[in-house]
């Protein structure tokens, strides 16, 4: 088994080989750009439904801090990747810290401010005060067992989706699960790649339960340069979305843990039924990663989209990383009275849709299939 | 033959859009490398043939000034090895700017040092923004000076003809790789020994630090001019990108050097090298072409047109200063640092603690009585540091007038370098 500090010291994470992803015909090009907390999490639960779904050409995994420190999210994708017999999908470690934001101050803004109310928005990922440090990689439990052979490539994440979306124009979705980071990164250094992307899919922002989630401010620098860039199509899944679902709603948990091959299985009934059966209180998380997942592999499960505008808070204070929101059809409201034209949003702020109408019946039918069906092990 | 101004768009923009990213050798977590350099002594080390190497980041504004002066001093040190000239939007756009770089590099005979094409906007802050931000809390009434931004500056792509001597666009091209990449690349080849002159702002530098944190301990020094303690507080080069400038100074350099605007304003490009003797007129008289045609045109004529201006500081001449000789700098302390980026009215705003501030509760002005020290300090009701994340710097407080006049007038009046 390789121990922490050799995995470290050697950087044994990293390949200096370039590997290529497998050919495709007609699948979806997918960049999958995650904060990816081991070993069982809304994000990792979404790896696995990309990764057992026919049409999607998994181009490649990147990493980003906020639920756990970038490395440590990277050791569990490469084992994952392992241990699901997919070890040819490319990692690419990206931010290992938000642009600007910092622990120390993300704590002092709690303690003068207060944390951010309602449900568990006063999430601060990696940022908590037990959240670990930058290069500290702990042991992976089992399933994971140890930590992966296959090494992280070299080339940051920020350079690899600009790569990938100039190789493809107007072909690559970019799933964005975790904090902006690396794609504003990318943005930022190759703006040209920004007409042609053919979507980004964003998790964070709220209208009603909060005024942010902890994807937005993490980074909420990252956030309002990603939500301004001009992307030619920006789907959202906002926290009020995701409430609506959770893991173990429906009986979704055990039929899981029963029908499903290994390491699935085993992932569900390690990390979500036997601490459902200790504690019976407990509220399983609600499912924003499996809706994004869900929107790319089968867009139909969700009725429609609102249009809105949307931008970001990055005053350094209480508010910092709220989302303001604006009807995309603003100069409509009111339109022949004298409250016309007054509800505009800010200068720059950005375009998105926010997904709606999800068929609860029909995400859970399409969630089982994914989990249950026979692992999708690679071919060569 | 000579280059139009639409080949010159169309070479850059292609340029730009078709920049590659290289083969990396090291890996994104480059610790190893990073722990071996910090061993080291963080002092830049001079080549064994004596000279510096020098990444030169600038927001170059033609056809004459600050940022002009700044690259003719860099080019005519023979002290220097100018690895590179990376350039980022600031007083103008990064295009134009480009324009005027690669012309200027032909002028001089220096085609050999290559151009990398960096940020074409800062990271958050945008034109329309700022107008609306001055017109809500007030305009900077010290210093109008909006660069890129400015009402009349036109767009990212608006490249205007070159004015004499430059008289036309260059043959030479910029280089395709990005800026940052270039600089990451650079510093991670040669650890522990490129000094970066940062005299823009300071977007190529956090974008290469946020994709390559490892880099920060293999540079020996940055040298930066921006911040001001009296004169005013937010300068150009820090509130055209605040968020840059908050990263990069908050960033753990082995050693960040500042030139504040307080500094630069103590000389003037007008001011006298002997009494009766302006330094232009000195320049425009004795320097070869084409640095005598360009002090001809831009310095002394305008000054005998409006014999009452003094001319620009000269900020980006004493970062040039502190990197070909340091000792024309008589005095420095090292300070805290940090930069508001809330998009209010204090908006890319530098503020500075003394690092001994625990033992200095009225930042060294006098002595501390035991009694003062009790209340300020031991106490604990008065808190006097930085805040947690706050960069500490090495900023420049005194210079040799002579000296820095003297250096300055040698290097524009020596032979023009040859490659």
């Amino acid at each position: 088994m390789q121990t922490q500090s050799n995995l470290l010291a050697h950087s044994s994470m990293f390949s200096a080989v370039q590997q290529t992803s497998s050919g495709s015909s007609g699948k979806k090009k997918l960049i999958y750009d995650q904060d990816h907390r081991g070993p069982l999490s809304t994000d990792t639960v979404a790896t696995l439904m990309l990764l057992q779904a026919g049409n999607i050409d998994l181009l490649g995994i990147c990493t980003v801090t906020c639920d756990m420190w970038a490395k440590q999210e990277t050791a569990y994708a490469l084992r994952l990747l392992e241990i699901m017999g997919r070890p040819e999908v490319p990692v690419h470690m990206g931010a290992q810290e938000p642009l600007l934001n910092t622990k120390a101050e993300a704590q002092m803004r709690y303690q003068m401010f207060g944390s951010r109310t309602l449900g568990n928005e006063g999430y601060l990922g990696c940022f908590a005060k037990d959240g670990g440090s930058r290069d500290e990689v702990t042991p992976l439990p089992p399933p994971y067992g140890r930590f992966a052979q296959i090494k992280a490539q070299p080339e940051p994440a920020a350079d690899f989706i600009i790569r990938t979306i100039r190789a493809h124009p107007n072909e690559v979705t970019v799933y964005c699960g975790g904090p902006m980071t690396n794609l504003a990164l990318a943005a930022m250094l190759a703006p040209d790649i920004v007409p042609i992307t053919r979507e980004v899919i964003f998790m964070g922002g709220s209208m009603h339960r909060s005024t942010s989630s902890v994807n937005v401010y993490f980074d909420a620098e990252a956030a309002k340069i990603g939500f301004r860039a001009g992307w030619p199509k920006l789907t959202l899944v906002t926290a009020d979305l995701a409430e609506e679902v959770h893991m173990q709603d429906d009986g979704k948990v055990d039929y899981i843990v029963n029908h499903a091959h290994a390491p699935i299985a085993d992932l569900f009934r390690n990390f979500e039924q036997k601490p459902q059966r200790a504690n019976p209180q407990r509220r399983s998380f609600r499912m924003p990663d499996e809706m994004m997942a869900a929107h790319v592999i089968d867009p139909t499960v969700f009725s429609g989209f609102d249009e809105m505008y949307i931008d970001i808070v990055t005053h350094n204070d209480g508010h910092y990383g709220d989302t303001s929101f604006w009807d995309g059809n603003w100069n409509d409201i009111g339109k022949g009275t004298d409250l016309a034209g007054q509800n505009n949003p800010s200068i720059k702020a950005g375009r998105v849709q926010l997904l709606k109408g999800i068929d609860k019946n029909r995400f859970r039918e399409l969630f089982i299939d994914l989990m249950t069906r026979p692992i999708n092990v690679s071919k060569i | 033959m000579t280059a139009t101004r639409r080949e010159f768009i169309r070479t850059v923009g292609a340029a730009i859009a078709s920049s590659q990213i290289p083969p990396q050798s090291a890996p994104i977590d480059a610790s190893s490398a990073a722990t071996a350099a910090l061993a080291k002594p963080t002092v830049a080390a001079p080549l064994s043939d004596g000279r510096r190497k020098v990444i030169y980041d600038q927001d170059n504004y033609g056809p004459f000034g600050t940022d002009i002066l700044g690259t003719l001093m860099m080019l005519q040190a023979d002290n220097i090895d100018l690895l590179g000239i990376t350039l980022v939007t600031g007083d103008d756009w990064m295009k134009q700017e480009m324009a005027f770089t690669l012309r200027l590099l032909e002028m001089m005979h220096r085609t050999d040092v290559p151009v990398y094409p960096g940020a074409e906007f800062p990271m958050l802050n945008t034109k329309e923004e700022w107008r609306l931000r001055q017109q809500l809390y007030g305009g900077h009434r010290l210093d109008p000076w909006m660069g890129a931004f400015h009402r009349t500056s036109g767009g990212p792509d608006d490249v205007k003809p070159l004015p004499a001597p430059y008289g036309r666009f260059a043959n030479i091209k910029p280089q395709t790789d990005h800026a940052a990449r270039f600089i990451i690349k650079t510093v991670r080849e040669n650890p522990g020994q490129v000094t970066i002159y940062a005299g823009g702002p300071l977007t190529n530098l956090a974008l290469a630090i946020a994709l390559a944190p490892d880099i920060v301990p293999l540079v020996p020094e940055v040298v930066f001019m921006g911040t001001g303690f009296h004169v005013f507080t937010n300068a150009f080069n820090v509130f055209f990108d605040p968020e840059a400038a908050r990263k990069v100074l908050r960033a753990p350099w082995p050693k960040f050097t500042i030139v504040t605007v307080d500094l630069s304003e103590e000389i003037h490009e007008g001011d006298e090298l002997t009494a009766g003797r302006k330094m232009i007129e000195e320049i425009a008289a004795r320097a070869q072409s084409p640095i005598a045609d360009l002090f001809q045109k831009y310095a002394v004529e305008p000054l005998r047109q409006d014999p009452n201006q003094r001319l620009f500081r000269m900020a980006d001449e004493m970062i040039a200063a502190q990197i070909i000789d340091p000792s024309v700098f008589t005095k420095s302390a090292q300070m805290y640092v940090d930069i508001c980026s809330t998009p209010g009215p204090r908006y890319g705003d530098s503020m500075f603690w003394p690092q001994n501030w625990q033992d200095l509760p009225d930042a060294g002005k006098a002595p501390v009585s035991p009694e003062d020290r009790r209340v300020f300090v031991d106490s604990g009701q008065f808190y006097l540091g930085p805040p947690p994340a706050a960069g500490l710097v090495n900023v420049l407080l005194e210079v040799n007038h002579d000296r820095f006049k003297k250096l300055f007038v040698d290097l524009m009046t020596k032979p023009v370098h040859q490659a």
